[in-house]
């Protein structure tokens, strides 16, 4: 390279120098201009769950960013923009208000029934969302059996516990799980033994690794006819 | 085995701490401390068995299939194929707990480098570098041993094991099929050894801050380290984009996901602290940004590990939080920046270098608005990625910032960085007047006019039509488009990032033809010859000329692959013949096959043979498996790749008689990954050792 610059002397220093620090200001202000219209351009979302977006109405027609249960049988991958329901995440019994969600994009191979959704999208008042963006979460495979009925205390107390959304975990009978779509999708046997078991009534997805044998967890209530009516079904496990 | 995973930990830590100690103690005593400096080294080297010895005892545990280590039990293959014996070795880093012993281990080896070149001279400024290395690993150990979710030495609960092999719910643990991908096998290892390396620069520009010495001798120890690691953080990036395209099947392979940004970060602020290192190196200037530079970078590397462990922030790659974890990685991301900080403002006037501006026209005002702008952009990004956990009255505070979001920004201001590039490397030092500028970039903006005319045929021709047809569909797909305002705005900044990637492009490949002949006049040498010295006697500049040809080649990939992507779905008759359109494709199906497995699983394949403007060029098979007993799908995507577009197919299953598909035309991503493999040549080429310091 050529090093053949004129000599300059302080004063052009500095003048260079200011120059220097007023273009930096001009690239900052700039930049700062930029990032301000990300948020007028409806670049953001806020976070909120299914509860508070159907409970504060200050979400309608603003973009939210929200997490929610898939419900077990309300969609169908094969609709364009595709449609399904979302409940909040403590809400395991299915009554609280749901959100439906309109997803205009390919559905995530890990999506199905009891997948953690979090969709983000302009919220309008009928509790729609309009989603272009989706993540998902797996359904929390392990849940420990801690503070859960087993199978036979719940038999024996079948007549009070009816209607009421309990924990109970037990052992899966082998040769009982089948395809959704029947009455009954497997039967529990007691964990530590014995002859009692309950017919389990689930529509959703089954987690990885279930098979004979395996300890699970299941979330639900006892209906009528004396079969439970499970809305999670998670493997025993210490995680 | 456990035990003496443990125990390895255990020696680890011991060594790490006591050899912290004994060089600081060292240090304070002058002279007389020389013979602590010494045990520190052995300490030193004790702390890399430590950790090598848990590494291999986590290796060997996954081959001899030691279920009785939990990190074992959760993250064994249950693949069968020839590859399994390499899956797992991936074990090893596949999991929260051992990716977190892998990486640390990285770390020991690069401390065990350091010590073992500097123990010829036992310097002052290698033995402060070793302190503060070995004060990480030690701090990166408790990480592992006092937090039980990050310790890879836990036993299985023993109603899961009997007679050493899993049972129950336990005897289907084991790595995510998705991660068993060659890509996934070396992702992990490549952005580890990437971010172990960056502790490098840190410690070296600590240890100079320590022992007030300002020369250069800092940079000439950590230059290489720093440009490899860089090399293999990128290396790492690159691998996880691979993947993402090719097994997560959603067609993309950048989503601003906050662990993908965590990623990048490092890597951006790695470019100006490079930079600095330059000019450090050869002007004795920038001294204070080389500093800081580095502990930004270091405190980046840990932002990732941080937004994982701690849970603050939703993410696909998040792990069940837990409290130490948030604490410690926060207190080093905070300490690295603070020592830097108080460290420069103590020893402020000592680094102040030849930070003369003659002119903005100088090559030196180039360099210092590369670092501002990857400066600036790193905290931008850096900020935008942890918003959502802060509180609401700052800007954006607990907002969720999508793609959108980030697209918004990232476009606009890497147009103003390829500026940069393309005009950087044709200034002279201090000032360059117009004629000789002139002179320079005369032939390359020819040679740019012409390169910006096909890409701008192209685009007419091609992508520019992709706008209006996105933007038709309407909802969440067309805000992508239509958030950049009127259509001018996104056609101006195509068309500015196109002509701005071909200048770099053109104007960086005339510095080496400038070169080769200047030597074939001057020297008289051949071509080949000229050609040869030019690339391999002045490394580290023709490494970085490459890279920069390289970038410009990516962004151009970029352009097209991420602002012009036509995105369809529909809904197909399943009768042979019927055909479906997207842009000038169009997919004929052919028929389905559907098998259905021993264990109920269904697998479905759809045939269609693809054309292009009546031409065929190949057929698709995507599929969908159906997982009978959980009820779950999986949508295997396919791609057919040309140089100019890929075409991505994906199946979505069948109802009453009617195919759902969805068809992506992904325009110039071979761009993308081209340029990648070019910018690892270059960034090789500079890393690579060499016997002595040559400057062209």
């Amino acid at each position: 390279m050529k090093s053949a610059e004129p000599k300059r002397g302080n004063n052009m220093n500095k003048r260079a120098r200011n120059r220097l620090i007023g273009i930096t200001a001009i690239m900052l202000i700039a930049i700062v201009a930029i990032i301000a219209t990300v948020g007028l351009r409806g670049g953001t979302a806020s976070n909120v769950t299914v509860k508070q977006a159907t409970s504060d109405k200050k979400n309608i027609g603003k973009r939210i960013k929200v997490g929610g249960v898939v419900v077990t049988g309300s969609w169908d991958k094969k609709t364009n923009p595709m449609t399904f329901k979302i409940r909040d995440e403590a809400d395991s019994s299915g009554t609280g208000t749901q959100i439906t969600v309109i997803y205009s994009g390919t559905a995530p191979s890990t999506f199905g029934d009891g997948v953690t959704a979090i969709v983000t999208g302009e919220f309008d008042a009928n509790n729609t969302i309009k989603a272009g963006e989706m993540i998902t979460k797996c359904p929390s495979k392990y849940e420990s059996s801690t503070g859960s009925y087993t199978v036979k205390d719940l038999k024996a107390r079948a007549d009070t516990m009816k209607n009421i959304p309990v924990k109970v975990s037990g052992k899966v009978k082998a040769g009982t799980i089948v395809a959704p779509g029947g009455a009954v999708r497997f039967t529990v046997l007691n964990a530590t033994g014995g002859t009692d078991e309950i017919n389990i009534a689930f529509e959703g997805a089954l987690p990885n690794g279930m098979k004979d044998g395996s300890t699970v967890v299941l979330t639900g209530e006892l209906n009528d006819t004396g079969a439970f009516e499970a809305t999670n079904v998670a493997l025993e496990g210490a995680k | 085995m456990l035990t003496f995973g443990q125990i390895g930990l255990g020696l680890a830590l011991a060594a790490t701490v006591l050899a912290a100690v004994l060089f600081l103690f060292g240090h304070l005593q002058k002279g007389a401390g020389k013979s602590l400096s010494r045990i520190g080294y052995y300490l030193t080297f004790a702390g890399v068995a430590g950790l090598t010895i848990s590494v291999v005892i986590i290796a060997v545990s996954f081959f001899t299939k030691d279920y009785s280590i939990y990190y074992v039990a959760t993250q064994h293959t249950t693949d069968a194929s020839s590859l399994s014996w390499l899956y797992k070795l991936a074990g090893v880093w596949a999991g929260r707990e051992g990716s977190l012993l892998f990486w640390t281990w990285l770390m020991s080896l690069f401390a065990g480098y350091v010590a073992w070149k500097s123990a010829a001279t036992e310097d002052e400024l290698g033995n402060m570098a070793l302190m503060i290395i070995n004060a990480i690993i030690a701090l990166f150990t408790v990480a592992m041993i006092f937090s039980e979710p990050n310790n890879p030495f836990v036993a299985t609960p023993a109603q899961f094991l009997s007679n050493g092999t899993l049972v129950g719910a336990a005897a289907q643990w084991g790595m995510s099929p998705l991660l068993q991908h060659w890509a996934m096998i070396l992702h992990p290892p490549t952005l580890f050894i990437g971010y172990a390396g960056l502790t490098v620069p840190f410690a070296f520009a600590m240890s100079t801050l320590i022992i007030n010495d300002s020369s250069d001798r800092w940079i000439k120890w950590a230059d290489r380290i720093t440009i490899f690691s860089w090399l293999f953080l990128g290396i790492g990036i690159g691998l996880g984009a691979i993947w993402a395209y090719v097994v997560l099947g959603w067609g993309g392979y950048w989503a601003w996901d906050p662990v993908e940004n965590a990623s990048i970060l490092p890597w951006f602020i790695g470019v100006a602290m490079i930079h600095s290192f330059t000019m450090y190196r050869r002007k004795g200037g920038f001294k204070r940004w080389a500093i800081m530079s580095t502990a930004i970078t270091f405190a980046m590397v840990v932002l990732g590990t941080f937004i994982t462990r701690s849970g603050i922030v939703q993410s696909v790659h998040a792990f069940a939080p837990d409290n130490l974890s948030l604490w410690l990685f926060l207190f080093i991301i905070v300490g690295s920046i603070v020592a830097g900080a108080v460290g420069l403002a103590v020893r402020w006037k000592e680094f102040a270098g030849n930070d003369a501006f003659e002119s903005l026209t100088g090559r030196e005002a180039a360099y210092y608005f590369n670092n501002v702008l990857m400066l600036v952009a790193s905290l931008v990004i850096a900020y935008m990625t942890v918003a959502s956990a802060l509180p609401k009255w700052l800007p954006f505070g607990g907002q969720s910032l999508g793609a959108v979001a980030y697209n918004l920004i990232a476009r606009p201001v890497g147009i103003l960085y390829l500026v940069l590039m393309a005009v950087c490397p044709v200034l002279s030092w201090a000032f360059t007047d117009g004629a000789t500028f002139w002179k320079r970039i005369k032939w390359p903006l020819v040679a740019t006019l012409v390169m910006f005319g096909l890409l701008v045929v192209e685009w007419i021709v091609n992508l520019r039509p992709v706008y209006a047809d996105m933007v038709a569909l309407g909802g969440e797909t067309a805000k992508g488009f239509t958030s950049f305002g009127p259509q001018v705005v996104y056609d101006i900044l195509t068309l500015l990032g196109f002509f701005f990637a071909s200048f770099v492009i053109c104007n960086t490949v005339a510095l080496f033809v400038r070169g080769v002949k200047a030597r074939m006049d001057g020297r008289g040498e051949g071509f080949g010859t000229a050609l040869g010295s030019v690339f391999f006697k002045a490394r580290s500049q023709s490494g970085g000329y490459l890279a920069h040809i390289a970038i410009g080649i990516i962004v151009i990939g970029l352009i097209g692959s991420s602002m012009y992507v036509r995105d369809m779905s529909s809904a197909v008759q399943a009768k042979v013949g019927t055909t479906m359109q997207v842009s000038d494709y169009t997919l004929t199906y052919m028929g389905n096959k559907e098998t259905t497995k021993s264990n109920g699983d269904v697998e479905e394949i759809v045939h269609f043979n693809v054309a292009k403007g009546g031409k065929e060029i190949g057929e698709v098979s995507p599929s969908m498996t159906t997982f009978a007993a959980q009820g779950q799908s999986r949508l295997n995507a396919v791609v057919l790749s040309g140089p100019l577009r890929d075409v991505f197919v994906v199946f979505q299953g069948t109802s009453n008689g009617t195919l759902s598909m969805d068809v992506k035309i992904n325009p110039l991503i071979w761009f993308v990954w081209i340029g990648f493999i070019l910018l690892l040549v270059g960034a090789g080429l500079s890393a690579w050792p060499k016997k002595k310091a040559i400057t062209a």
